[in-house]
């Protein structure tokens, strides 16, 4: 058994609508897409999706080594990068090869991941994010209520721009996700647009009429002090860690007790990288929480975490060229029986991808707004829909 | 290019001038063979010291080499308001000698600061003090405003609301902050700010107790809403670095007529490793607005007196829109008024 070979393709889509945060409200529908196919000599193809390349850099160190052995091949890889760090476009690459390095060992296994990871039921408790800072307040509500018919409870609206607009969407958000329950669990994500004591004086402000449970990314990724002062000065949860790229990064964040929930996804390092920061966390007694991702794949890594809360699930339309086998129910990500990641590319379609590439408005990924950590600028006006 | 000389002019300025830059000082014009001259202005008198500070260090060297004489001058003497002088003159002179605004040599994008108007005169009227603020908003666009707090607690919040009142001619959520004179300790500094914070939002704090007091700067950082913000009148690199250390400051105010602009721009770069904004205390002519461009945590620039023209020298930067703009002329752009009677303020009192 013996990884032999690998392709990556990369590719274009234009998402069914525009996403936007506090840095880009106007947002943007075109992202990059790329898929890792990494092969074996026994016919079994693993599969990474990602944003980048750079395979070629590190094939070399995994190349004929048998994929079942995928965390000492993850320590390999770490140790080749040592000098230069497991960082950046490095990281990008190890990641890749991880994930697609799981999804061939359960596929050896004939099971899904989440089984492989040792988890006792593919089941995920999901949240709604809209990432809908350039939705209007209509579409806003259609979103959150088509998601709380599934069963969602639970939302994460983008914030931080405009106080009285934020507001009035958070009472839009709970208002749609009321028919899941009497009391909807409110999140807010602000993209780190804030210096630490904006965010204190902003959330405060937010707290005196919603409950929320987390705050996400309310000052800037490695500034632990920060992050803490934020959390000691709020009611909510503060949360952070999606834009950090392994276990050293996080840990500053873990060891002064800086947040309360990580953010974790698999470009911490892969499947692998993702696992060490949410077993370092859990020793921590802190909560971790899973990003989005195409067809929910990371669900199958959250559903075998001891002390996952719940899933960010989006709908802009991501999965041109996929077949998947999950779905969403009475608020849970539900996986199947497939083996692996449950994953398959449509060739034909992601041929036909790549000979004609779509256009749109914007593309990932999007620069830091104007006055973040500083000031606040407002959109201007037709800059967003509710504005 | 070398340096020949310095000529000082000491100006006194009348007790209605605001601004610490105001009070009495002097124009110190550094000279050199090329025939241009560099400006500063410095809070102070002493024009003997400057003039032998320029005969020792400066004269023969080639002042475009500002950060080694800054240096030089800090082997010499401790850090004072004339060697930030000295220093805001040759950056003008290196600016100059490049025939481009120091904005520019800075290697910045022209500035377009974010104007806070500051009212330090305690002892203007409320109908002076709205008066003030409503010229600000209206003509010149400005969205924040600072008010000096601490004597009365009543008539501070009748003030601030008279300031919040003003600024909403330009915006629908006006920029507050205070400045208390560091004479409270921690608690009492705890105990007004939050008595404030519970009908205003304070976007920061200057002055909430003393200056050295670390410990408990953080105390009320972790006790307020609102920023606690330190560094105005500050002149040495190491008296930032417990502010650093111990986070006990959320905003860094820094002040070119105490540091020079060398310094300035040393201290925006560790505040930028600490994640901590920077705002920029006035100084004469509002040349301080030309370094934001380079400050990548640049908040705010504080802003006395908006109108260009004063008794004894004309600045190019305009505040507009509530921006502040630095102009295209030749280094910082202050001109000085040779022909204005020494003793004359200066800054103007123009109001529109």
């Amino acid at each position: 058994m013996k990884i032999t070979g690998y392709r990556v393709e990369q590719y274009l889509m234009k998402m069914d609508r525009l996403v936007g945060d506090a840095n880009l409200p106007s947002g943007v529908e075109m992202l990059p897409g790329s898929i890792l196919f990494l092969e074996t000599d026994e016919n079994v193809t693993g599969i990474a999706l990602g944003y980048g390349g750079g395979v070629e850099s590190l094939f070399g160190v995994i190349e004929g080594a048998d994929p079942r052995e995928v965390i000492a091949l993850w320590i390999r890889m770490n140790d080749y990068l040592h000098k230069g760090g497991n960082e950046g476009a490095a990281s990008a690459a190890l990641s890749a090869i991880d994930i697609a390095l799981w999804d061939i060992k359960a596929k050896l296994e004939d099971q899904p991941l989440w089984r492989t990871l040792g988890a006792s039921e593919g089941r995920v408790k999901a949240y709604a994010s809209g990432l809908d800072y350039c939705l209007s307040d209509e579409e806003l509500f259609a979103f959150y209520r088509r998601m709380a018919e599934r069963g969602i409870d639970s939302g994460k609206l983008k914030v931080g721009l405009d106080l009285a607009a934020d507001l009035r969407r958070l009472g839009i958000m709970r208002d749609a996700l009321s028919i899941a329950s009497p009391r909807p669990g409110l999140m807010i994500d602000a993209n780190e647009y804030w210096s630490p004591k904006q965010a204190v004086r902003y959330i405060r402000q937010m707290e005196k009429h919603f409950d929320l449970t987390w705050v996400e990314e309310p000052a800037r990724r490695w500034d632990y002090d920060g992050l803490r002062l934020v959390s000691q000065q709020v009611r909510a949860a503060v949360a952070s860690g999606e834009n950090l790229h392994n276990l050293a990064q996080v840990y500053p964040l873990i060891a002064n007790r800086a947040v309360d929930v990580i953010n974790v996804w698999t470009g911490q390092s892969g499947v692998t990288g993702l696992r060490q920061i949410a077993h370092m966390a859990h020793a921590h007694g802190l909560e971790v929480t899973m990003m989005n991702a195409q067809a929910d794949y990371m669900a199958q890594i959250a559903a075998a975490l001891p002390n996952h809360n719940m899933m960010e699930v989006v709908d802009p339309g991501r999965e041109h060229c996929l077949k998947w086998h999950s779905h969403i129910e009475d608020g849970y990500i539900v996986l199947s029986e497939a083996p692996g990641f449950g994953i398959e590319v449509d060739t034909a379609r992601l041929r036909e991808l790549q000979a004609n590439p779509p256009t749109g408005r914007g593309k990932f990924p999007f620069p830091r707004r104007e006055g973040a950590g500083r000031y606040v600028v407002p959109p201007k006006p037709g800059e967003v829909p509710w504005r | 290019m070398k340096v020949t000389g310095v000529k000082v002019t000491p100006f006194a300025a009348s007790s209605a001038a605001r601004g610490s830059a105001a009070k009495s000082g002097c124009i110190v014009e550094v000279t050199t063979d090329a025939g241009v001259s560099g400006i500063g202005v410095a809070d102070s008198t002493r024009t003997t010291w400057i003039e032998s500070l320029v005969q020792q260090l400066l004269v023969g060297a080639d002042p475009r080499s500002v950060t080694g004489l800054w240096e030089r001058m800090l082997s010499q003497s401790q850090p004072c308001h004339e060697i930030a002088a000295l220093d805001v003159a040759l950056w003008d002179l290196k600016a100059k000698s490049n025939a481009e605004p120091i904005w520019k040599t800075l290697g910045g994008l022209r500035p377009r600061a974010n104007a806070c108007a500051s009212l330090p005169d305690a002892t203007l009227s409320v109908a002076q003090l709205s008066d003030w603020f409503e010229h600000m908003a209206r003509d010149h666009g400005v969205r924040a405003g600072k008010l000096r707090v601490g004597v009365d607690l009543r008539a501070d919040l009748h003030r601030l609301e008279q300031v919040r009142t003003a600024l909403l001619q330009s915006t629908a959520e006006p920029t507050l902050a205070i400045e208390a004179s560091g004479s409270w300790s921690a608690q009492e500094a705890t105990r007004r700010i939050r008595e404030i914070e519970e009908t205003f939002d304070i976007a920061w704090v200057e002055g909430a107790t003393s200056s050295t007091d670390y410990a408990g700067l953080k105390h009320v950082s972790s006790a307020i809403s609102g920023a606690v913000s330190v560094g105005k009148g500050l002149g040495a690199l190491e008296q930032f670095l417990p502010y650093f250390q111990h986070r006990s400051a959320d905003v860094i105010e820094l002040d070119i007529n105490a540091l020079g602009i060398t310094a300035a721009l040393q201290l925006a770069e560790a505040a930028f490793g600490y994640e901590l904004p920077v705002t920029l205390t006035a100084a004469p002519g509002n040349l301080h607005v030309h370094l934001a461009g380079v400050m990548p945590s640049f908040m705010s620039a504080e802003i006395l007196e908006p109108a260009p023209a004063s008794q004894v020298c004309t600045s190019e930067v305009r505040i507009e829109n509530g921006w502040a703009v630095a102009g295209d002329a030749p280094g910082h752009g202050l001109t000085v008024n040779h022909a204005a009677p020494t003793a004359a303020p200066l800054r103007s009192r123009n109001r529109k």
